[in-house]
């Protein structure tokens, strides 16, 4: 059977548009006062790369998900894709984590949100936040698994239905726990900011 | 040309272990929710080491326990596994209902039940 030979992708459009957004960027940045965005809070910029991060883990989370559906019925092509974004998720979800961290002494800090949840709205530290803290952290193990058996097994992956199943489950699991953790926490700053 | 696969040990090993990491987390933080001096027990194992620790608060020492089961069990699980082909659909069956239970374990009714109220 014959096929066409691969040709070579042209990066000139991807590296005009990325130029582009750039030059955007840092006009925004340069023209407006960006920080104010932050708040005035001592915990603003560790808060506000642990929301980013968690942003960007989303994005990454999601796509991965859909690539995982694809391995699960073994109708996946980009074997390499799903490999970059399983070690991105997998970097990603130990920042968010390592920023979580940090701001989380705000949180229980004395006249920080925990106190005024306890005091106001006791459930939403009691259930909600207590679990979004813990299922949060599911993200890390279940990722960084997935990405090492991703990479470990490589292309040969396609040839072992169990196993690809398996890894494929481990991927959307963690993009579901990702999810509760991502949608309880914006939910609790929006109550109650740190 | 796709490669020969290899043992599926390792695989298998690195999945059993985030498994019982997570279930190891869920189990120290019912067992911290039912006894107050295991909870003080498992803060000052954070403290020892986390940075900042004193302000997380027991979370710490939970993460901990969190972290030397899981890289400890992978390390042994690896060392144990890595040569040897082994049922997925068993193991990695395994490793589904431990993360289910963790996951159950880590909903906050459920101990507020364990604790009686």
């Amino acid at each position: 059977m014959g096929s066409e030979p691969r040709t070579r992708t042209d990066w000139t459009l991807a590296y005009v548009l990325a130029a582009a957004v750039g030059a955007v960027a840092l006009l925004a940045l340069a023209t407006a006062p960006v920080a104010a965005l932050l708040g005035d809070s001592s915990y603003a910029i560790p808060s506000s790369l642990h929301g980013v991060a968690a942003i960007v883990y989303v994005i990454v989370g999601t796509v991965t998900a859909y690539l995982a559906w694809h391995l699960y019925r073994g109708t996946l092509e980009a074997y390499r894709d799903l490999r970059i974004l399983g070690l991105l998720g997998a970097f990603f979800s130990l920042v968010t984590v390592l920023f979580g961290n940090w701001i989380y002494i705000y949180y229980r800090a004395t006249g920080g949100p925990r106190s005024y949840f306890l005091e106001a709205n006791a459930p939403i530290h009691e259930i909600f936040f207590e679990f979004k803290e813990f299922i949060a952290l599911f993200t890390l193990p279940v990722s960084v698994a997935s990405a090492y058996i991703l990479w470990h097994e490589g292309d040969a992956l396609r040839d072992r239905p169990h196993l690809r199943q398996a890894v494929a489950v481990a991927l959307i699991l963690a993009w579901a726990y990702l999810m509760l953790a991502f949608g309880l926490g914006a939910a609790i700053t929006k109550l109650r900011s740190v | 040309m796709v490669p020969a696969p290899r043992p599926s040990g390792a695989s298998v090993a690195a999945l059993l272990a985030a498994a019982i990491g997570l279930l190891v987390l869920a189990l120290v933080q019912v067992a911290t929710e039912l006894n107050a001096s295991f909870k003080d027990s498992v803060f000052a194992v954070g403290k020892a080491w986390i940075p900042g620790a004193a302000g997380i608060g027991p979370y710490s020492g939970k993460e901990t326990f969190m972290l030397v089961a899981w890289l400890g069990s992978w390390a042994v699980l690896h060392g144990v596994l890595r040569r040897k082909e082994v049922d997925v659909r068993t193991w990695g069956g395994v490793a589904f209902v431990a993360l289910a239970l963790a996951t159950l374990l880590m909903w906050p009714p459920v101990w507020h039940v364990l604790k009686g109220g």
